[in-house]
């Protein structure tokens, strides 16, 4: 018994001090009166979507150390704590209440999943703190939640589902060669509501328009050439794609082997500006392999726009990290500076307070300028959408002939109707 | 209670430690609450899935199907009706329904072949959670379920929506499930199922229907696992279909093997362990899955009767 209790002794002993902790250093010129700001962050750092968590935590990270650098929040040091939420909501929850219960955290920063993030949402209302939402682009976050349901806790900073499905729908209405799209989608909401909100802007310019395929693809798909097969036996002239991250590179790979861009005029890959999506088709797009047909968008594209405040942003992040920021590490880094300019304004951390300094702000930061939009709480800017091109400044390829589009043109506007959120 | 410590030391300790656990709202803050419930609500999973492994000799890899059927049950009931007591006792009886027409199917095997079934069943409950949009909310789930108030009508009313008032509700039940389950290994039923995971030939030979007592225990353990779910729904105010998942059926797995399947303390000990350990190793790194595997390995290698083999015999 005794040598039992030896060895549970040596186990807790192991965990206590292979994860030692211990209080913050206070900041003495802090004019909130507080130790620090304390921010959590979370985001997807487990499984095939990993590297879009560990661009969020290299987007706080950067911002963190770049805040405290310059003297703080009000003279108040910013800590930051990242933890994964393994893309489940479940734990995403319990994430959010250990970070503001337990560690005290004045905000949180970060999310991926529009799943979690939906979870997130009646939570933050009960805990009344701020989370600034950098990469779930469901529409109902912000239009059901916000909008309808008056959760003012939630903020989003990145780009919601319009990007990918409207700005498509107006990239493409004047190419009268297009007159069949079909669809290879993401099998749950994000990829129905696309190509709902997709048909829906593309029938008011062109009635003639048919959508005459749709083959939907669940989470983890590794082998899509059913579904490539599938909306190849309807000859559309076009493909609308919303499988992200490593599917969208495994999904493009198999399109060209099954010989899809020698038969379509046309495949939008709806966030294949993703920095992972650019580095997993350098190969293919170097040896021109998508014949100018491939065009995509993203959140944020890092060699857009052409400003200084966005250069040194990406001159920073690759010294840093030795990578190129992508649109989860752009929103994430500009959330920190919203928070910022919104604490100093009110002059608090109070969450009523920071979040009437919110109203009315426009802020400078790499992707541009982002508005608040109070009704949905939602900041808007622009991304423009491209084609992926090699340029001989960067390592990996860039969306170039890139296509810039008005946020006001394809942001939906308050009052919101209801969208389809089914097949 | 069979075990080298004797009841004059244990009765004591485990009234303490129940007095601990409804005096916590009082000496501990939000979180530690939050977590007490999560723990108490694995606890209730873990001891169903055990009746199964630890008592009857079936390792279902499909519990997380029902844990799911009473989420979902309990979640629509009180999306629609505000009513606690509808809710949760909707949500379990769904998953027993659940438990007991799967069950006639997979208990007619054992060993790997019952838990392939129980894989599948539970995977497949997982995919209607997933594609069955219009009832489950598909990926996103179903949001807002309301902690709703315990109503009976005429008599009364009360309001649970505060954390620490549902912790309540979570903890009374939960120990009246350990206190039911503490009963049922203890009772012929119990015995029974024993025999048979001893030997499965010989209990046949002294008349015992065997398969029908395979089907009671998985039955329960179903209602187990959906007052687990159930009890979940309110708390987290959303159910998603991950929880649906093969993964989730892992925990309750790992939560007895680390406390220890021939005990009965051993799957609500687990539970603790593997909420605490995880909770600690996640607040220092993002890389917690490899510390986690670290530590879980220690501990199995380490105790490979679990954790409350240092307290208990195996029972006779």
């Amino acid at each position: 018994m005794s040598k039992n209790f030896t060895a549970l002794g040596s186990i807790v002993v192991f965990t206590v001090f292979l994860f030692p902790g211990g209080p913050a250093q206070a900041q003495a010129q802090c004019k909130l009166g507080v130790p620090s700001i304390k921010v959590g962050v979370q985001g997807v750092a487990s499984g095939p979507l990993a590297d879009y968590g560990r661009q969020i935590e290299m987007g706080a990270t950067l911002a963190t150390e770049e805040i405290n650098a310059a003297g703080g929040v009000l003279g108040c040091r910013v800590e930051m704590r990242f933890m994964d939420d393994e893309n489940r909501a479940a734990t995403g929850v319990k994430n959010t209440r250990l970070l503001v219960t337990d560690w005290g955290a004045n905000f949180t920063v970060g999310t991926d999943s529009s799943g979690v993030a939906m979870a997130l949402g009646p939570v933050l209302a009960e805990l009344k703190r701020i989370q600034f939402f950098t990469h779930a682009a469901t529409q109902r976050l912000t239009e059901e939640l916000v909008a309808a349901k008056g959760i003012k806790e939630i903020v989003r900073v990145s780009a919601p589902i319009y990007q990918d499905a409207i700005v498509a729908a107006l990239l493409f209405k004047d190419r009268k060669d297009i007159k069949r799209w079909a669809t290879i989608g993401a099998d749950y909401e994000y990829g129905y509501v696309a190509w709902n909100l997709f048909k829906e802007t593309l029938r008011k310019y062109r009635p003639d328009v048919e959508f005459v395929g749709e083959a939907w693809a669940p989470f983890l798909t590794l082998d899509f050439s059913p579904h490539i097969a599938a909306v190849m036996a309807q000859k559309p002239d076009a493909i609308f794609a919303t499988p992200w991250g490593g599917e969208a590179v495994q999904l493009l790979r198999q399109a060209l082997i099954q010989g899809v861009f020698d038969n379509v005029q046309v495949w939008w890959q709806a966030m294949g500006g993703s920095v992972d999506v650019l580095e997993g088709i350098a190969a293919e797009v170097a040896k021109d392999r998508f014949k100018g047909k491939l065009w995509a968008t993203a959140r944020y594209i890092h060699n857009w726009p052409d400003t200084p405040e966005n250069k040194a942003f990406v001159e920073r992040f690759r010294k840093r990290w030795a990578r190129f920021p992508n649109y989860s590490a752009e929103t994430t880094y500009s959330a920190f500076f919203i928070m910022k300019a919104a604490v100093e304004k009110a002059q608090s951390l109070d969450t009523v307070r920071v979040l009437g300094a919110l109203k009315g702000m426009q802020i400078r930061n790499p992707a541009g300028v982002r508005v608040f939009r109070s009704e949905d709480q939602q900041f808007i800017y622009n991304v423009p959408a491209g084609r992926p091109v090699i340029d001989p400044k960067y390592p990996i390829p860039v969306l170039g002939d890139l296509k810039v589009f008005e946020a006001k043109d394809y942001y939906r506007n308050p009052p919101f109707t209801p969208v389809a959120i089914t097949k | 209670m069979t075990g080298r410590l004797s009841p004059r030391f244990t009765t004591p300790l485990l009234a303490l430690l129940v007095l601990g656990l409804f005096l916590l709202p009082w000496i501990a803050g939000r979180y530690p609450v939050y977590l007490a419930m999560q723990i108490l609500i694995l606890a209730v999973f873990s001891l169903g899935f055990n009746l199964l492994f630890g008592y009857t000799g079936l390792l279902s890899f499909g519990q997380a199907g029902f844990f799911a059927v009473g989420a979902y049950g309990s979640a629509k009931i009180l999306l629609a009706v505000p009513n606690l007591i509808l809710g949760i006792a909707g949500g379990v009886a769904a998953a027993g329904v659940a438990a007991f027409l799967l069950g006639i199917l997979s208990v007619r095997h054992t060993r790997i072949y019952f838990s392939m079934l129980t894989l599948a069943f539970g995977m497949m409950i997982y995919s209607l959670a997933w594609k069955w949009r219009d009832f489950t909310g598909g990926d996103d789930g179903l949001v807002g379920v309301p902690r709703a108030p315990i109503d009976i009508p005429g008599l009364l009313s009360i309001s649970v929506a505060a954390q620490d008032r549902y912790y309540y509700v979570v903890l009374v039940l939960s120990l009246l499930a350990i206190a039911a389950m503490y009963r049922l290994v203890r009772s012929p039923l119990g015995l029974t199922l024993q025999a048979i995971r001893d030997s499965e030939i010989r209990t046949e030979f002294a008349g015992v229907p065997v398969r029908k007592y395979r089907l009671v225990a998985f039955t329960i353990a179903g209602v187990y696992a959906g007052l687990a779910g159930a009890l979940l729904a309110p708390l987290e105010n959303t159910v998603t279909p991950p929880i649906a998942h093969w993964t989730m059926s892992a925990e309750p797995v790992l939560a007895t093997l680390i406390g220890g399947i021939h005990t009965f303390g051993g799957p609500i000990v687990g539970a603790f362990l593997f909420f605490v350990i995880k909770d600690i190793i996640v607040r220092y790194t993002e890389y917690w899955l490899i510390w986690f595997g670290v530590i879980v390995v220690a501990l199995v290698m380490g105790f490979p009767s679990g954790i409350m083999s240092i307290f208990a015999q195996r029972p006779k």
